[in-house]
């Protein structure tokens, strides 16, 4: 290293050059690299992770407005509106925790363990997500709140979200190494990402960007290859499985707080599927009369099962706010919202 | 607060605003005293006290060491320290570890102890600051200087925001004078800080976590399925990791003081164009290889106490460094390598090349080369999650068998992560003897403003997810 006189000593002008010739051929570069990927249909999208889920999770205490934690998978996070629940709802504060792909019961867990919790929580769940192999899933994002999420995060986040609210390019998959991957293997540039998501988590899938046939048939694979890698429960050692989960959602409401176990409207292969494996009448109809806190499942309700499912799974985001109004209706007359 | 978020980017541009609108130079480093705490409980704000706290305990006992005259009662200032900075260190960070090698150990006598589960938070960078504070004292207890009588200074010295949480683990000696005389940003300062600062954030965030990461954690997460090819890409990918990850940071913390007019010690210098295991650790996290050295291996004897009494020695300051980094027994085992590694160097030096022959070009290819994969084989132990894993890659490396193979089944990853290490290691090799500041200043400014807008381009367009910093849990 050179000593403290060569830094006196060294020209300015020459740092001034220096970094005036990088600043403008990196923003050149940059500038152009997103123009192309924008003339290539990419738009800038917020990318989930476990940070942009802590955001959430922060926002699950105090009464006024009573929070409206949203647990579940995929379903909840692209089927709720939260414009629409807050507009609809405004004695609450919607928050989403749902994370895609992921049955939510180790959320539920967290929020059960958390003494300062309250509020009240729609839990997204299928007779599937009851059983031991899924308890788990979410779990890694609730070490990361409890183990990894500081002011410095929390700043950087929001930071963050700025960000990728404005360029396409902070999408990993449009990122220098993809870039180069596609271009050595000559492969064309992906496509739009039919997943459009927000600040508040939340997820708006746009069908006409997808094939939702082939959709459907991943879903469906998805579904016979789990049932398949999984021991049969019978009612008795499924309800067995359930109970804890229900100890869980009895603490909630025993500080004030209230539990809504909701199973979505699924349609086609995907029904099928479950009902062979989970006949209704033998599960899910038990577990409704036997539950301490409320139960409500979609299928009880031509209303909510009437929206058109591409994948037979998930909602486009054109009815999510019907959907969603719909929904809450459903609720408010059973007395579970106000 | 990490280098690589945009947290640090905005506390950054304030800290450097700020320091620099104060008029006198207590103010600054009042100013800089409480960015540092500030960068510091972004992370936890509680053990902020923790950190005053060392600092101020640290501070009063040097000062109680040089006011003591009779060698005993010095002494007894000295083991305070070293005892109150351990036993704190090995709370937080050994319990633990402690805990469950017990259980192990009672378990092969036939003993069933089940440890109570310790959920205990690893104070950031404790590693580092108790280093700092241990070397002061010992200083002070050497008498290679008097104690600085003022508490903001020291705790400056200890707490300045850019080596707060993982180094240089820099001596009071060469912090002193620039604490105590005034200084501000200069142009040239800023000039270079930024471009260290550019080519730290290159290294971590490009190399680190987008080329190298994605390999390594690939096969390191499922070592006990991994296969020859896979081994050694992931060994290859992980020795870039490391060094992309540490070096950033450094390189990070180096660009961050000189901003503002501070000059840390270099601590890498192209350690994978070393030749020979004692020049690895010359170039290698410089700072604690020197701390190490400077306390303990002389402490403990140094090279005086003859020839077995050294390799003693040797042994046991890797093995310390291998725990200093993280309390596993794989940590362990990575400092049992290094040490034996430098052990065995020192006696065939003595042995079969006494008097220091100089060796030609192509055996000193030939051993920077052993030196390489030697040192490459040890952090696959440093990385392993266990000694099952461990062994599992180890015996991997070995299947030459299977080597060709799996090659032909690499993935466009994998050979971009082998294909960047080898540049890497070719860009040390012809860097041996310089260091990235003199690379800056020969090259044409138009030159250096087309590599940092380079790098600057390759860093936004790696937007992956953060990882933290390694060095960070140590």
């Amino acid at each position: 290293m050179t000593n403290d006189a060569d830094i006196a000593n060294t020209s300015p002008r020459r740092w001034l050059v220096a970094w005036i010739v990088a600043l403008a051929v990196a923003a050149l570069a940059l500038a152009g690299v997103e123009r192309g990927w924008r003339a290539h249909g990419q738009v800038p999208n917020v990318l989930d992770s476990p940070q942009l889920w802590s955001t959430e999770r922060d926002k699950v205490y105090g009464d006024s407005p009573r929070p409206l934690v949203l647990l579940g998978a995929s379903r909840t996070e692209y089927g709720f509106d939260m414009p629409t629940l807050r507009a609809e709802l405004p004695g609450y504060r919607p928050v989403m925790l749902a994370i895609n792909g992921l049955y939510p019961l180790a959320v539920l867990r967290d929020l059960a363990n958390d003494p300062d919790f309250r509020g009240t929580v729609i839990c997204d769940v299928e007779s599937n997500a009851f059983l031991t192999e899924y308890r788990e899933l979410q779990q890694p994002y609730v070490d990361y709140y409890h183990r990894h999420w500081t002011p410095s995060w929390r700043a950087h986040r929001a930071l963050l979200d700025v960000w990728q609210q404005a360029a396409a390019i902070s999408n990993p998959d449009l990122g220098a190494i993809a870039m180069l991957r596609r271009a050595l293997a000559g492969a064309p540039p992906p496509p739009r990402n039919y997943v459009a998501y927000h600040t508040d988590r939340s997820g708006d899938i746009d069908y006409t960007l997808t094939d939702p046939e082939g959709a459907k048939r991943h879903f469906a694979a998805v579904a016979e290859t789990n049932v398949a890698n999984l021991p049969k429960r019978t009612p008795e050692s499924w309800f067995a499985e359930v109970r804890p989960v229900l100890e869980q959602a009895r603490a909630i409401e025993a500080r004030g707080g209230r539990v809504i176990f909701y199973e979505s409207p699924i349609s086609g292969f995907n029904r099928q599927i479950m009902d062979r494996v989970y006949p209704p009448e033998l599960y899910w109809n038990r577990f409704a009369a036997e539950s301490p806190v409320a139960v409500v499942s979609a299928r009880d309700y031509p209303e909510l099962v009437a929206f058109p499912l591409p994948d037979d799974s998930h909602i486009d985001y054109r009815n999510k706010a019907a959907y969603t109004r719909t929904l809450i209706g459903v609720l408010k007359a059973k007395g579970l919202l106000q | 607060m990490q280098f690589d978020s945009f947290t640090f980017l905005v506390f950054f541009a304030a800290v450097l605003a700020g320091y620099n609108a104060l008029p006198g130079w207590g103010a600054r480093k009042n100013f800089l005293l409480v960015a540092s705490y500030a960068f510091y409980a972004a992370w936890n704000p509680p053990f902020l006290l923790l950190l005053i706290a060392s600092t101020t305990l640290d501070w009063w006992i040097a000062r109680r060491i040089d006011a003591a005259q009779a060698p005993a009662a010095r002494k007894r200032w000295v083991v305070a320290t070293l005892v109150v900075n351990l036993v704190v260190l090995g709370y937080f960070k050994y319990s633990a570890f402690a805990l469950d090698s017990l259980a192990q150990a009672l378990a092969t006598i036939g003993v069933v102890y089940v440890p109570p589960r310790l959920d205990i938070v690893l104070p950031i960078g404790i590693s580092f600051y108790t280093f700092h504070s241990l070397s002061y004292c010992f200083d002070v207890y050497r008498r290679k200087f008097a104690p600085t009588p003022d508490w903001r200074d020291y705790a400056l010295y200890v707490g300045f925001f850019p080596q707060l949480v993982a180094g240089p683990i820099v001596r009071f000696t060469q912090m002193r004078e620039q604490i105590e005389t005034p200084r501000r940003t200069s142009a040239d300062g800023l000039g270079l800080g930024l471009a260290f600062l550019t080519l730290g954030l290159f290294e971590k965030i490009v190399l680190a976590d987008t080329v190298f990461a994605p390999v390594a954690d690939a096969v390191f997460n499922d070592a006990a399925h991994a296969n020859a090819s896979g081994a050694w890409i992931g060994m290859i990918a992980f020795s870039g990791q490391i060094f992309c990850d540490f070096a950033g940071y450094s390189t990070c913390a180096l660009g961050a003081a000189l901003a503002l007019g501070f000059r840390l010690p270099i601590n890498f210098r192209n350690p994978y164009a070393a030749i020979g295991f004692s020049d690895f650790w010359r170039r290698w996290h410089i700072s604690l290889s020197s701390w190490l050295r400077d306390y303990l291996y002389v402490s403990l004897g140094g090279n005086r106490g003859g020839e077995w009494k050294t390799y003693r020695n040797l042994m046991l300051t890797m093995l310390i460094g291998g725990l200093w980094h993280g309390a596993a027994w794989t940590f362990v085992a990575w400092g049992a390598l290094h040490g034996g590694y430098l052990a065995l160097e020192r006696y065939a030096r003595e042995h079969w090349w006494p008097g220091g022959r100089q060796a030609g070009r192509a055996l000193a290819f030939a051993y920077g080369a052993i030196t390489l994969v030697a040192v490459m084989y040890a952090w696959v132990w440093f990385r392993a999650r266990g000694f099952g894993d461990g062994w599992a890659i180890s015996r991997a490396l070995v299947d030459v068998g299977g080597l060709s193979a799996g090659l032909a089944a690499t993935t466009f990853e994998q050979r971009l992560a082998v294909a960047v290490f080898g540049l890497l290691v070719l860009v040390q090799a012809l860097l041996r003897n310089t260091d990235p500041e003199r690379a800056f200043r020969r090259l044409p400014a138009v030159v250096v403003g087309l590599l940092l807008a380079a790098m600057l381009c390759l860093i936004v367009l790696s937007p992956g997810n953060n990882h933290a910093f390694i060095y960070f849990q140590f």
